[in-house]
């Protein structure tokens, strides 16, 4: 199993340090914050040779040794790993970030959409609502639960302090702040761990199955599955305070002769092409009172190169502060202020896995049914709800790995919205207990028995139709 | 003649009748066969090709029984109309058999001349007088909506059958226009059999004086709705007729409410109008309405042209259809959910068939909002899909001649 990371040669003459799965699951209790040392690391750093970077061939320390391991901590992510925890499996669970939630959090995609059918039936249930049953009962948790078709806002910190509670108290080994930066594979190609990058260095996990939650599908890429990439458009969403959300299931007057409003046939004919700026109705509201999420589409870029997404960093920023000032501009905003941009960037689509069965936007249409059957997404514009086939979490080729998230294996057009934040707790859960499913059997992702998958997600709340 | 004399009336009628439900409905396989049903009245024929100036395949039927009534007089009244054969019916079971309109003259041929001089000035005025048509609307029932729309199908037939359960046989007799062009009809054959040797006594110059002032009164009639047609569309938001349907102006006196077209339509998005849209002129007209759920005029779909009897609605092919310009889709950046940054939402640009609606990055600005190229012709798809409420962010308006 460890064939490629103890491969011999060039190897750095670090210390091989192995810990131990309880003394990874919380902080250390032994309080040296004080003491400094001069030290010098034993490492090999890169070097140039023939006028090329070369990364010496080196051996790297173990950090965890598990069953399941999921690589990202959004909500397919989390998903994943309680509900392969509650089968009893060893679960780690790794992100990048200082949290949990993903872009549900730290992206501020603060709506949870699409729930519901085209008759306002909710079809997302399992991990998710559980998940939002807790927010229920805090205090600005969540708004708009049970009406739709208005779909639920979550607040970000309650939803962080959730999701922390939850794995404090599960038993998942969890390792923030540690980036995903490549899959161990075996000699036969089956992923057999994934390797990470964070201030203790350069790391490996092994584990029996990997699960990439990455959203970018940063593992199973690494592992030499095939993937269709894809650019679309990169935002980033911000929080805007003094501000109430316009209600417009409401009438309104036109009182503003520039921005009529269109409420009765024949009156404020929008000319073609006019462009607005935000009128001071901007963004949607939030469980925290005068505060509301300001959503942005943004520019179409490559989630995949680090000049664009420095350049959406950089710029939306400044383009999102501007927009502010616009709206302080209107009368009776002059007190609204930026309360924070999203810590991440609002990444749509990066890469989309070739699956063992590709989702297509026809399968939407037509209402497939899937006898692999793992869950719903809730209907969107003029998708009606659709069934989520497990096929579309397996990679048509690499062993011992499985998607889940928005980079599953469907086409653009389904992706947009399987890749948002409720059916990627859809995905992860049944990823999750799918991975379970191999260790209690013994067998490969794409060879689980389905019935068992489907009777297990029952047993935890989802609904199969 | 001596063959169908042998065979029962009544029997004659409940065939025709029968056969004209099945066209109708339509039960036949063939989706265009209930115009052909509208197309066996030389009225409708007559005027509307006179009115759009070209005259179709159709327009055989009708000469075959133009040409039969020229011959026995009112012929299709008494063996093929099936709006007579239930009249009849009605008249029978009649409350009362009152005959004080028999002195009343012959009102139906002068409708028909009213109407054939307007349709030479493009607007056939009391097309929409023609018992087929009357007799075909109601089929429409199962595809209204709502009960307005309900009523609106059923009000012309409802209206004849209810005043003949009163007058008796008024309407048949002395209203009807194609009884009245039958009549026409068969005089001028006979004029021309007899040739015209007698001089004009002073009745038939009364009824050449009755003629001219109905056509002159066609002539007026047809100007001036075509004039005020013209000037709704012009000021109308919202007026929005079915694919294929020829300029407003003429429009709505080429359509003779036969509601064929309500009918076809799959996704019942074709309304017969209350007036609010087009006026009195266009009462009872084909207008389309975006106000049911996920109901738009389809890609895939070109029924309502295929129907029309009178070339109202130009017949298109799907290809041709999907280029007829409906009407044009406005966003409205002030509701739309995406440009003020509400929601995550491009439904209009998913729903869109034609790749004419594009949530677009404005750089300038920074923020997106829906642009709408010239692709679009109105099918109302994003309309239909945009979740706003309870005004829609992007709809479909009249798009107002250049």
């Amino acid at each position: 199993m460890q064939r490629s990371v103890a491969a011999g040669g060039l190897f750095a003459a670090g210390s091989l340090v192995r810990v131990s799965s309880d003394q990874a699951g919380g902080p250390s209790t032994n309080q040296e914050t004080a003491r400094t040392t001069t030290q010098s690391e034993t490492r090999v750093p890169a070097a140039i040779f023939d006028g090329k970077v070369v990364q010496p061939r080196r051996e790297l320390p173990v950090l965890q040794k598990t069953s399941i391991l999921v690589v990202g901590g959004g909500p397919a992510g989390t998903a994943a790993a309680f509900s392969a925890k509650r089968l009893g499996a060893d679960v780690t669970l790794v992100e990048r970030y200082g949290y949990l939630g993903g872009l549900a959090t730290g992206g501020l995609v603060l709506g949870i959409f699409p729930l519901y059918d085209r008759d306002k039936k909710q079809v997302i249930f399992g991990i998710g609502e559980e998940l939002m049953k807790k927010l229920d009962v805090l205090k600005f948790g969540i708004i708009d639960r049970s009406k739709a078709p208005v779909y639920p806002t979550i607040d970000a910190e309650a939803f962080k302090y959730v999701l922390a509670d939850m794995v404090l108290d599960s038993g998942i080994n969890a390792y923030l702040d540690c980036w995903g930066v490549d899959a161990i594979v075996d000699g036969k190609g089956a992923v057999r761990g994934a390797v990470f990058e964070s201030k203790s260095g350069r790391k490996a996990i092994l584990a029996d199955i990997v699960i990439d939650c990455s959203g970018d599908g940063d593992i199973y890429a690494a592992a030499g599955a095939a993937f269709e990439k894809v650019k679309t458009n990169i935002g980033l969403i911000s929080r805007i305070g003094n501000i109430d959300e316009v209600d417009l299931t409401v009438g309104r007057g036109s009182e503003d002769p520039e921005h009529p409003v269109t409420g009765k046939p024949g009156e404020g004919r929008p000319s073609k092409g006019r462009v607005n700026d935000l009128n001071g109705h901007a963004g949607n509201s939030t469980p925290a009172p005068h505060v509301n999420w300001l959503n942005m589409k943004g520019p179409v870029g490559d989630a995949l190169d680090i000049a664009d997404l420095t350049a959406m960093e950089l710029k939306h920023r400044r383009g999102t502060w501007g927009n502010v000032e616009k709206l302080r501009q209107k009368p009776g905003n002059e007190q609204v202020f930026l309360a924070e941009t999203a810590p991440q960037l609002g990444v749509r689509l990066s890469r989309l896995l070739d699956g063992v069965k590709k989702l297509t936007v026809e399968d939407i249409r037509s209402g497939a049914k899937f006898k692999d059957v793992i869950g719903y997404s809730g209907a969107y514009a003029n998708a009606p709800e659709f069934q989520i086939p497990y096929g579309s979490l397996v990679p048509a080729k690499v062993e011992n790995v499985l998607a889940a998230g928005r980079c599953i294996s469907a086409d653009f057009e389904v992706a947009d919205i399987t890749r948002l934040i409720p059916v990627c707790w859809v995905t992860g859960q049944a990823a999750g207990l799918a991975a379970a499913l191999c260790i209690q059997d013994k067998c490969k992702p794409r060879n689980v028995s389905v019935t068992k998958l489907q009777n297990l997600l029952k047993q935890q709340g989802a609904y199969l139709g | 003649m001596t063959l169908l004399g042998r065979i029962p009336r009544r029997l004659i009628q409940l065939t025709c009748f029968v056969g004209a439900v099945v066209l109708i409905w339509p039960v036949l396989p063939w989706a265009i066969a209930p115009r052909f049903f509208q197309q066996a009245s030389p009225f409708v024929v007559l005027a509307s090709s006179l009115a759009a100036r070209s005259i179709g395949v159709g327009a055989i039927l009708a000469l075959i029984v133009g040409v039969a009534s020229s011959f026995k007089k009112r012929w299709f009244c008494l063996y093929l109309c099936p709006t007579g054969f239930l009249l009849e019916n009605a008249s029978r079971t009649g409350l009362r058999k009152t005959r004080w309109w028999s002195k009343c003259p012959p009102f139906g041929r002068y409708v028909a001349i009213l109407t054939l001089v307007g349709a030479v000035a493009g607007y056939p005025v009391l097309l929409w007088m023609d018992p087929l048509c009357i007799f075909s609307s109601p089929f429409a029932l199962n595809k209204t909506t709502n009960p307005i729309s309900a009523i609106l199908v059923c009000l012309g037939l409802g209206v004849l059958v209810g005043g003949t359960l009163i007058f008796g046989m008024l309407w048949c007799v002395r209203i009807c226009p194609l009884s009245g062009l039958q009549d026409m009809l068969f005089s001028i054959r006979k004029a021309l059999w007899t040739k015209l040797t007698a001089s004009a006594s002073s009745r038939k110059f009364r009824v050449a004086r009755r003629a001219f002032f109905a056509g002159a009164g066609g002539a007026l009639l047809a100007l001036w709705a075509r004039r005020i047609g013209a000037a709704r569309y012009r000021t109308s938001d919202t007026l929005l007729r079915p694919p294929g349907a020829v300029p407003e102006d003429r429009f709505t006196g080429l359509c003779i409410r036969c509601n064929n077209c309500v009918h076809a339509c799959p996704t019942k998005i074709i309304y017969p109008d209350t007036g609010h849209e087009a006026g009195l002129g266009g009462f009872a007209a084909p207008i389309i309405r975006f106000d049911r759920d996920y109901k738009y005029c389809l890609e895939t779909c070109n029924a309502c042209t295929q129907v029309c009897p009178t070339g109202a609605l130009t017949p298109l092919g799907l290809q041709q259809k999907n280029k007829y310009i409906i009407g044009e889709a406005l966003a409205d950046n002030n509701v739309c959910l995406t440009a003020l940054g509400k929601k995550e939402c491009d439904a209009c640009e998913l729903a869109c068939p034609y790749d004419a609606v594009k949530i677009t990055w404005d750089e300038e600005q920074y923020i997106a909002y829906p642009v709408v190229n010239e692709k679009c012709i109105g099918c109302g798809a994003c309309e239909v899909v945009c979740p706003t409420t309870p005004v829609k962010a992007i709809r479909v308006w009249t798009q107002k001649p250049a």
